[in-house]
């Protein structure tokens, strides 16, 4: 497969986040922080998200590596940086994206990002194995 | 009512705080349910989804998210915003492959937000080895926030 500078990795979309997955992640992780499993504290908060579970951050990090796995092979993700400008909701689109950025002799240089609605929700960058 | 910051002092000293070295072992079921979680397949060859350095670390060394909130002398569970990850794999990790993993905390600091409002900044890292090799490394970078709920 040829690649160059600037091409952009293919998508990877979760047509819609899932608030029991975030409750079965919570378990998994023993993360206690209500903000994933109950509605409620949510709601509680003076952020204005309504009744919706936020996803956990490891979660949506989760869709960035779909993407590349589907792009080139799961494990071909050697190190990735991730920040989280904004949140994740329970029932979001949201889809992975990524450009290469450089190649190198230790992998693909990638900026990748998760957006909703062209918002972008992560974004960070990654180098990925070839 | 929040709770008062804690001492800055009290703060920095968690530079250096070690998580006792430990083992763990990701079990299939484990990885079904997390990779399910996901969105994805599952992957070949007992691959485990690498999303699992998040949590892995923390199980291996004998501790828990909400451990590290309590390190931090979190205001509450509600008041942890994530910074970064910065996460390196060396191999993929595997399912039924044990790891050895250290960890500890790497930076941690009082800073101001560009609002003014006062945060602490805790750095985790933890290191997993399997047979003596270095397999994955993980960075967390959290803000303690203050006084804001």
């Amino acid at each position: 497969m040829s690649i160059a500078v600037g091409d952009v990795i293919p998508a990877w979309t979760m047509e819609s986040v899932s608030a029991e997955k975030m409750k079965t992640m919570a378990a998994i992780l023993r993360d206690p922080n209500p903000v994933h499993w109950d509605q409620q504290a949510v709601a509680d908060l003076p952020l204005g998200l309504g009744h919706r579970t936020i996803n956990q951050g490891p979660l949506g990090l989760s869709y960035i590596f779909n993407m590349l796995h589907t792009w080139q092979s799961p494990g071909c993700v050697k190190r990735i940086h991730m920040t989280f400008p904004q949140v994740v909701l329970d029932g979001d689109r949201v889809t992975s994206k990524g450009i290469i950025t450089a190649i190198g002799d230790d992998g693909i240089e990638c900026e990748v990002w998760l957006e909703r609605a062209g918002e972008r929700l992560l974004e960070g960058t990654a180098l990925v194995g070839h | 009512m929040s709770k008062p910051a804690p001492p800055e002092q009290e703060i920095t000293a968690l530079v250096g705080h070690k998580f006792p070295t430990g083992n763990y072992t990701i079990a299939h079921w484990e990885n079904f349910l997390l990779t399910d979680c996901t969105g994805s397949p599952a992957l070949p060859d007992g691959q485990a989804h690498p999303v699992a350095l998040f949590h892995v670390p923390f199980l291996g060394t004998g501790t828990t998210i909400a451990d590290l909130f309590a390190l931090g002398q979190a205001e509450s569970d509600l008041s942890i915003l994530i910074e970064s990850y910065d996460w390196e794999f060396h191999q993929p990790l595997r399912e039924q492959t044990e790891y050895t993993i250290s960890g500890e905390i790497s930076e941690a600091d009082r800073r101001h937000n560009a609002s003014g409002q006062l945060y602490d900044r805790i750095q985790f890292r933890f290191d997993m080895k399997c047979e003596n090799q270095l397999a994955a490394s993980s960075t967390i970078t959290w803000h303690f926030t203050r006084n804001t709920l």
